[in-house]
């Protein structure tokens, strides 16, 4: 046995590397800073949440890892390669409740990605069916968004965020829509999905309480300009529990949270 | 089930009494016979109109000018109507004016189409256009603001190329819109047409109403009545049966 054969490189696919992000946002009057100097590792299999008060770039920052928006300085990769527009093989994106198109059936909205690239039907239907049994929608493939309920909806806009096997899921305030007790279900819902796929989860949420109970690490930001203000390890073991909440090392953490919010709003 | 075709069986009730008053009026004479022929003296009449070489002639003329208007109004007008919606600096100009431009009787300017065009097909269809394109126009806009900056953003993030966020993202949003759009430009647009075909005109449907009408001949101006809101309703239920079919895209 060679020593260097037990150091095994870092495998990419689902890394997620931000390093000395800025962005400037120009307005007529004057520019604002969204984000400055933040730097940030994910890596692969982590679920990460981003938490902070309004304005802190926290959406910025995700919709920057998509592709959807350009930094004004630093570089973004993921899986060890740069993003310059969206790439739906490397990063599905989940987005808030409206996000479904209502004129077609779940399953045509779960399809709607591979569509995009041409996809055989019947490949597609496969992977659509594969997705939403995952998200454990089995046999509501025909029903309209209009049909469904919102937690229902969340679960096919993951199955959409899914349906193309992307080693990262970026989730923008997914379940900031739904009510509390759809809230908590929608949440071990995804741990499970999280658990079976094994992918790399950036997740932006409000509450404090989802962000602990989510994640492997939860970063902090502030607003004005938006940056990183703490980043804890969330050491809770999993599965979680609902007794955990009221806990004292989940009490703890999250209070740890809301001393920085507390500051800075 | 039941409750809704009880609605549907008292719709009916509602048009049937209406043509039996409207009978029930002329034959006792309440209302003077000569003003007022009876329900089925008129609809007797239509039958005999429409076996009429010349009026079928009339309503081909005016099918006609009314497709041709339509056909003219509804692209020229939804092009204006997107490009402006488009761009928010266009919007901010136009739209105010827009809505000054439709407040407007558009039938005050039917003298000065006359006179530009002169009596016949084109002054028809010009006042037809004119009647249905500022409606064209602001629908378009309010369609284009229909469509979901989300729904843009996921098609963007899904690699939609512009073709086919055009037609799997832009289409479908604004198609209950645009058919609503559709059926209100129609009706402006038939307006339109009859106006200017009873002002000024030798042929034409609404040119036979209103020379019935001088003419003092009431069974044949009441069919023509029947006539021309027969076509108009039809065509209207025609396009409200395929919005209602996707009613639940509006969200």
């Amino acid at each position: 046995m060679q020593p260097l054969a037990n150091i095994t490189p870092i495998k990419p696919a689902g890394a997620i590397e931000v390093r000395n992000v800025g962005q400037i946002f120009k307005t007529t009057s004057q520019d604002v800073v969204a984000l400055e100097n933040v730097s940030l590792d994910v890596k692969p299999g982590r679920f990460v949440v981003l938490v902070g008060p309004s304005g802190c770039g926290k959406s910025t920052l995700l919709m920057m890892m998509a592709g959807l928006r350009q930094q004004t300085s630093g570089t973004i990769t993921i899986s060890g390669a740069p993003i310059p527009q969206p790439d739906p093989n490397r990063v599905g994106v989940v987005f808030q409740e409206a996000s479904l198109f209502p004129w077609l059936t779940a399953e045509e909205n779960v399809e709607f990605p591979l569509a995009l690239r041409g996809v055989s039907k019947a490949d597609r239907r496969a992977k659509a069916q594969d997705a939403l049994q995952l998200v454990g929608l089995d046999g509501f493939g025909k029903r309209h968004p209009h049909e469904l309920s919102g937690g229902m909806k969340q679960r096919v806009s993951i199955a959409r965020g899914l349906v193309q096997d992307p080693p990262v899921l970026l989730m923008d305030e997914p379940f900031a829509a739904l009510d509390e007790q759809t809230r908590m279900t929608m949440g071990d819902e995804l741990l499970r999905i999280w658990a079976a796929t094994g992918k790399t989860v950036v997740f932006v949420t409000h509450s404090l309480t989802e962000a602990v109970y989510l994640a492997d690490e939860v970063i902090v930001m502030s607003p004005r300009p938006g940056r990183i203000v703490d980043h804890l390890q969330v050491s809770l073991p999993r599965p979680r529990t609902y007794e955990m909440l009221s806990g004292d090392a989940f009490g703890s953490l999250r209070d740890r949270i809301w001393r920085h919010i507390r500051k800075s709003a | 089930m039941q409750s809704a075709l009880g609605i549907k069986l008292a719709r009916l009730a509602i048009v049937l009494a209406i043509f039996a008053l409207w009978e029930f009026l002329s034959r006792t004479g309440l209302v003077n016979p000569r003003l007022l022929p009876s329900a089925s003296d008129t609809l007797v009449t239509l039958g005999d109109l429409l076996q009429r070489a010349a009026v079928r002639k009339d309503l081909v003329v005016t099918a006609t000018e009314v497709v041709t208007a339509f056909a003219l109004a509804v692209p020229i007008g939804a092009l204006i109507g997107y490009l402006i919606a488009e761009n928010r600096y266009f919007a901010e100009v136009a739209k105010p004016l827009l809505f000054f431009a439709f407040s407007i009787p558009k039938s005050i300017f039917l003298p000065m189409f006359i006179l530009v065009f002169g009596v016949g097909f084109s002054q028809k269809v010009g006042f037809g256009f004119f009647s249905t394109i500022f409606i064209v126009i602001m629908s378009t806009t309010t369609a284009v603001e229909s469509v979901k900056v989300e729904h843009l953003t996921v098609a963007r993030s899904y690699g939609a190329t512009p073709m086919q966020t055009a037609f799997r993202v832009y289409l479908p949003s604004m198609l209950p819109v645009l058919l609503e759009a559709l059926r209100i430009s129609m009706i402006f647009n038939l307006t339109g047409v009859i106006l200017a075909e009873m002002y000024a005109s030798r042929d034409g449907i609404g040119h036979q109403i209103a020379s019935w009408g001088e003419n003092f001949q009431m069974k044949q101006l009441l069919a023509g009545v029947v006539m021309v809101a027969a076509i108009a309703m039809t065509f209207n239920e025609l396009v409200r049966w395929v919005e209602t079919r996707c009613s639940h895209w509006r969200t």
